[in-house]
């Protein structure tokens, strides 16, 4: 990691970026010249690389302290995606968090109005689920109302009902909820809580607007999660085991997907849109 | 990626020149200091905020205590409330990381069934009842029943049994009141069934034990048995390094293990082995190494392989060729099933990647085989000279706190219930570090006499130990034991057989000083204070150990831990005198390291000087070439100990000076616990003596040979999110692993009729147990792996489903618990067995019948 940190010129970076633009389409490898700029605001992105993750689950519990989160749901985990036939039996782990997608289907489906909004001088419009000028993807709870259409679209099965809270849209519902790249640590000029315990290093945020973060000068080879659907996930995973990332998000096992979907489960069985 | 290739080709290239100059190697992290980085603009760590209210959390330094690791750490409170713990950016130990376990500390204080007030049990002895009494009513009765015994002179009728105690914790109970003030000298530790045979296996070799791995240096890994990427004593500061290793050097890390657990699968190579067998391998690649010439010839100056201490190298080279010569890689492959040119290519490997670091833990050796396997893999890294040095295999370092002594002059009495039997079956020759898990069974037996008062402490007997079922009987015997007190946080299995319960203060809420081995090889000094008032009516019980001694009458100079570890800071050289005084600089900054000082590394090359030779007391001894000052020893007399000589004077060790080897004389590898040489001992006189080989062996595990072909193995294994017995109450930790099926190979499973799922009854000579199959590829045909972390009858809603006496409601995730499997223990079905060398309890030895419930 440090010596590309130091390898690397803005020329040579540019040069990369345009390989992997060229080869970016089909495989889930990312066209990273895809929004760059030299200059202009921030835009925070995560790159993980898989080869420094062991597995050991620290992020998934330093986010439930982070935000406290509730018994099952979760915001961030990590998935265990085991193949391969004895003795060749292989087990890959796959960090599993919000993409925060450039182009989020969780923000188109959210039926709620609209509002103008500006953000550190950047106006954008916000509907209750909503993309930040500076990358993240954040739901407001206040505006929320509990509609499910979010958690219903993402692809990537990373939005669930908040089950203690009530949506301000709608008291009666629970609101959607999820990663937020922990803005509340960025803003304060702090990484994520989950890339501050991460000890393999293997979480990796920065901003990619600029060259000579580390997350631009790990761009080359990087891939995304279900690039088909077009969503332009802003978490990039690198390492020897990217090209599985796939396979492992359709067929890995992961606590996550038993604990959200009996707690889902019972919203939609008794909540306010049931039946 | 790129850098990986790129850098695996600068190692061979980097490897090669460093073969020849290794003393010269740059090492990467000499001046190892502050890791408090930044990630681009962004801050790593150091500080909180709130996600609720923005807002600046309070930062404390403190460390960690969810496992024996002990990590800086930072704790960060809101409101007096505890809201979350991190690693301490400025540790050089952990560089800023932590793991699942540290990250659920809030869990720790919080949880809904943590015991909070002292209690009496009301009715028979495990009846579940109990009465809420006050703690000057519970501190009033066992300071009376202590004083008692004491003004008896019986003290060794209380026998204190703790399962962790480190740093002041350890020498505030045992070293001062326990010993010195109280005057009993046996108290039940737990490290027999923890790794206590590596540890005699080590003191055999190379004297005091702990090894640490210098990943930062090392070239190449070889790894019997640990799952150091899930779980190790020293766990996340070697880890992380190891991973960055791999990742950033191209270091390939090949692990041996029965099981593909993470560290396997996440290694460059899994060689899935039989179990117990990892000492032939490791013979096997010694004589690889020994035949084909690939040894360190220099590292042999200072390793004995003959019984006459004086033998030149070559007498060495040769004896140790002609002992290896039996164990041929093919022999070892009928034993391990590890393939004869595999083991042979790893050899080579091995010792031609310069350096290299052999590591190894409780798959090679929670065995009957346990402290000779390790004796072995000492063996491998010595004769390729990864010892002590850069890269390789290091004797620890860890801080040196000085504490308050009090003066107190009582000879302390002892209890011989701590080394199990003197004959028979579980009779352990070398329990250098006691058979812990045999003291309920000696207690039953009674021969060596019985405790009166039994407290145990951070420990519980009845769920550790293997035969659940027979040990919680034993303690629930009233007439076996009249008294049974416990410290604690959480109402476990053995809680519920105590007379009186006292509510512990948990790590977050209590001062310690710590000092666990820096991977740095430079020491760390770094304290614990509290993060948070004690919850409810707890207290740190090293506090409840202040007040006992007060209210008999025996004062010690400090009423508190706190005290205890302001006193140390005030005491300690070094520390002393930093800025602010030293328990100020300490409070401020959690932790300190001499930024001056240099890496520990070949400390056994340091000659003495003539001076500590001529000391009053110091002799030398003829037969092992050993100075050494008698007065420090229990010999009487000059005259007794020139008598008995070195080796037979009791506790001669402890005056060990330096090893004789040619003309000169050197600190070598010094003694702990036995009167080893000075030398890096494969030849042991007290083996020898003791009926075993003197040189490193393999002894087949002999129910393995005996048993029939349906029969299984097995064995246990830790996962990376759950702490031994310790965390099923955290329920971060719970909701991610509370159930524990049974890991059986497809084709194993075929065989017994087993399919993925079933229900399955594991029956061993001592117990048996339902639970369910996991047929999975990540497992060596032949055996069963069932992780023991759950299992839970008692422990609160969240490992066991079962509310504890006074437990609350007022935790909002009670409602949202989504689990009520809570697995099954394996060590109802394992035997309490000995390694007949160490007494390390054989975890992995144990043969079973299994069949379709």
């Amino acid at each position: 990691m440090t010596e590309e940190k130091k390898g690397l010129t803005r020329k040579e970076f540019l040069k990369l970026a345009a390989v992997g633009a060229g080869v970016a389409a089909g495989s889930g490898l990312v066209a990273a010249t895809e929004g760059l700029s030299a200059k202009g605001p921030v835009k925070w992105v995560m790159v993980i690389d898989l080869d420094r993750c062991i597995g050991c689950k620290a992020c998934h519990v330093a986010c439930k302290a982070e935000f406290d989160v509730r018994l099952g749901v979760f915001r961030s985990s990590v998935i265990d995606y085991e193949y391969g036939r004895y003795p060749d039996a292989r087990r890959d782990f796959l960090p599993w968090l919000c993409n925060h997608c450039d182009n989020p289907p969780c923000v188109k489906v959210c039926p709620v109005e609209p509002v103008e909004a500006e953000f550190k001088g950047i106006k954008f419009t916000k509907k209750a689920t909503y993309k930040r000028p500076d990358g993240p993807v954040l739901v407001d709870q206040q505006r929320c109302i509990g509609c499910g259409l979010c958690i219903m679209n993402c692809p990537y099965k990373v939005r669930f009902f908040d089950p203690a809270k009530k949506a301000g849209g709608n008291p009666a519902a629970n609101p959607a909820s999820k990663c937020d790249l922990c803005v509340h640590r960025l803003d304060a000029g702090l990484v994520p809580s989950c890339v501050n315990t991460c000890q393999g290093r293997a979480r990796i945020v920065g901003n990619l607007n600029d060259l000579n973060s580390e997350v631009s000068k790990l761009m080359r080879g990087a891939r995304v999660l279900l690039p088909e659907k077009g969503t332009k996930p802003q978490v990039y995973y690198i390492g020897e085991g990217a090209a599985r990332i796939n396979d492992a998000l359709r067929k890995g096992i992961d606590i996550r997907i038993e604990a959200n979907s009996e707690y889902q489960l019972k919203v939609w069985k008794n909540g306010p849109y049931a039946g | 990626m790129a850098t990986r290739e790129m850098s695996r080709r600068d190692i061979l290239r980097i490897g090669a020149l460093s073969a020849l100059a290794l003393t010269t190697m740059k090492l990467n992290r000499a001046e190892a200091k502050t890791v408090q980085g930044r990630m681009d603009s962004l801050v790593m760590g150091g500080k909180d905020v709130s996600p609720v209210t923005k807002k600046e959390r309070k930062a404390i330094p403190t460390a960690c205590w969810s496992c024996v690791t002990r990590c800086a750490a930072m704790g960060y409170v809101e409101d007096g409330r505890l809201m979350k713990v991190e690693s301490n950016p400025n540790s050089i130990r952990t560089e800023g990381v932590m793991c699942s376990k540290g990250q659920s500390a809030p869990n720790e204080v919080y949880f809904p069934d943590r015991l909070l007030y002292p209690l009496k049990r009301v009715g028979p002895r495990g009846g579940g009842k109990w009465r809420r009494i006050s703690w000057d009513e519970a501190t009033d009765e066992l300071a009376k029943r202590l004083k008692k015994l004491r003004d008896e002179g019986r003290p060794e009728k209380f026998f204190f049994h703790y399962g962790r105690m480190k740093g002041s914790s350890s020498k505030l109970i045992k070293s001062v009141f326990l010993k010195k003030v109280y005057g009993v000298g046996s108290y039940g530790n737990h490290t027999s069934i923890c790794e206590g045979g590596k540890w005699t296996g080590q003191e055999l070799t190379w004297g005091k034990h702990y090894d640490n791995w210098d990943m930062d240096n090392t070239r190449f890994v070889l790894n019997f048995g640990s799952n150091i990427f899930e779980t190790h004593t020293n766990h996340i500061p070697v880890a992380h390094r190891l991973i960055r290793a791999m990742k950033e050097r191209g270091v390939e890390l090949v692990t041996f293990d029965v099981r593909l657990s993470n560290t396997a699968a996440k290694s460059t190579e899994w060689i899935p082995i039989r179990p117990g067998t990892d000492g032939a391998v490791a013979l096997a690649m010694c004589h690889v190494i020994m035949k084909e010439g690939l040894y360190d010839r220099e590292f042999f100056k200072f390793i004995k392989a003959t019984k006459n201490h004086k033998a030149s190298v070559d007498e060495k080279i040769s004896s140790l060729k002609k002992h290896l010569s039996r164990f041929t890689p093919e022999w070892a492959e009928k034993e391990s099933g590890v393939a004869a040119s595999k083991i042979a290519a790893l050899a080579r490997k091995f010792a031609k990647t310069k350096p290299a670091c052999v590591i190894s833990y409780r798959g090679a050796v929670a065995h009957y085989n346990g402290a000779e396997n390790e004796r072995t893999i000492q063996m491998l890294a010595a004769i390729t000279g990864n010892v002590d040095n850069p890269g390789g295999r290091c004797r620890g370092v860890g801080a040196k706190w000085k504490y308050p002594k009090p003066k107190y002059h009582v000879k302390a009495r002892k209890l011989k219930i701590v080394d199990g039997p003197k004959k028979g079956p579980l009779h352990a020759k070398l329990p250098t570090h006691h058979v812990s898990q045999l003291v309920l069974r000696m207690i039953k037996d009674g021969s060596q006499g019985r405790p009166e008062i039994y407290l145990w402490y951070c420990y519980n007997p009845a769920y550790v130990n293997g035969e659940n079922r027979e040990y919680a009987e034993i303690l629930k015997d009233e007439k076996l034991i009249p008294f049974t007190v416990t410290s604690n946080i959480v109402y476990d299995e053995s809680s519920r057989l105590a007379d009186m319960i006292l509510p512990d203060a948990t790590y977050l809420e209590r001062w310690d000083w710590e000092d666990m081995v820096s991977p740095a090889q430079i020491p760390e000094y770094y304290i614990r204070q509290a993060l948070v008032k004690p919850l409810g009516q707890s207290r740190d019980f090293a506090d409840v150990v202040c007040e006992i001694a007060n209210k008999m009458g025996l004062p010690m100079g400090f009423n508190s831990k706190e005290e205890f570890v302001r006193l140390s800071c005030e005491h300690t050289p070094k520390i002393k005198d930093l800025p602010g005084g030293g328990f100020e600089y300490m409070k401020t900054h959690g932790v300190w390291h001499d930024p001056k000082e240099k890496p520990h590394y070949y400390g056994y090359r340091k000659e003495v000087k003539e001076k500590d030779l001529k000391k009053k007391g110091v002799i030398f001894d003829e037969e092992t070439g050993v100075y050494w000052n008698w007065k420090k020893s229990k010999a009487k007399s000059e005259e007794e100990a020139k008598k008995k000589g070195y080796r037979h004077t009791k506790k001669a060790y402890k005056g060990y000076v330096g090893q004789k080897i040619g003309d000169k004389v050197y600190k070598g590898f010094k003694p702990d616990k036995i009167n080893k040489s000075g030398y890096f001992e494969l030849y042991s006189d007290i083996l020898e003596e003791k009926g075993f080989s003197p040189m490193p062996t393999y002894y087949p595990i002999p129910e393995h040979r005996r048993k029939a072909p349906d029969q299984l193995v097995l064995t246990t294994y830790k996962v990376a999110m759950h702490i031994h017995s310790r965390s099923t109450h955290r329920k971060w930790l719970a909701e991610l692993f509370h159930d524990n099926p049974a890991w059986i190979n497809p084709e194993t499973a075929s065989r017994l009729g087993i399919g993925d799922g079933d229900r399955i009854k594991v029956r061993s000579e001592v117990d048996e147990i339902v639970t369910k199959a996991r047929v999975t590829d990540n497992i060596v045909p032949g055996i069963i792996a069932i992780s023991y972390h759950v299992g839970r009858q008692e422990s609160g809603r969240y490992a066991s489903g079962r509310k504890s006496p006074f437990g609350r409601d007022d935790d909002i995730d009670l409602k949202f618990k989504w689990w009520n499997e809570y697995g099954v223990h394996p060590n109802w079905v394992i035997p309490n067995w000995v390694d007949p060398v160490s007494g390390q309890q054989r975890w992995m030895d144990t043969v079973v019948t299994v069949t379709k419930a």
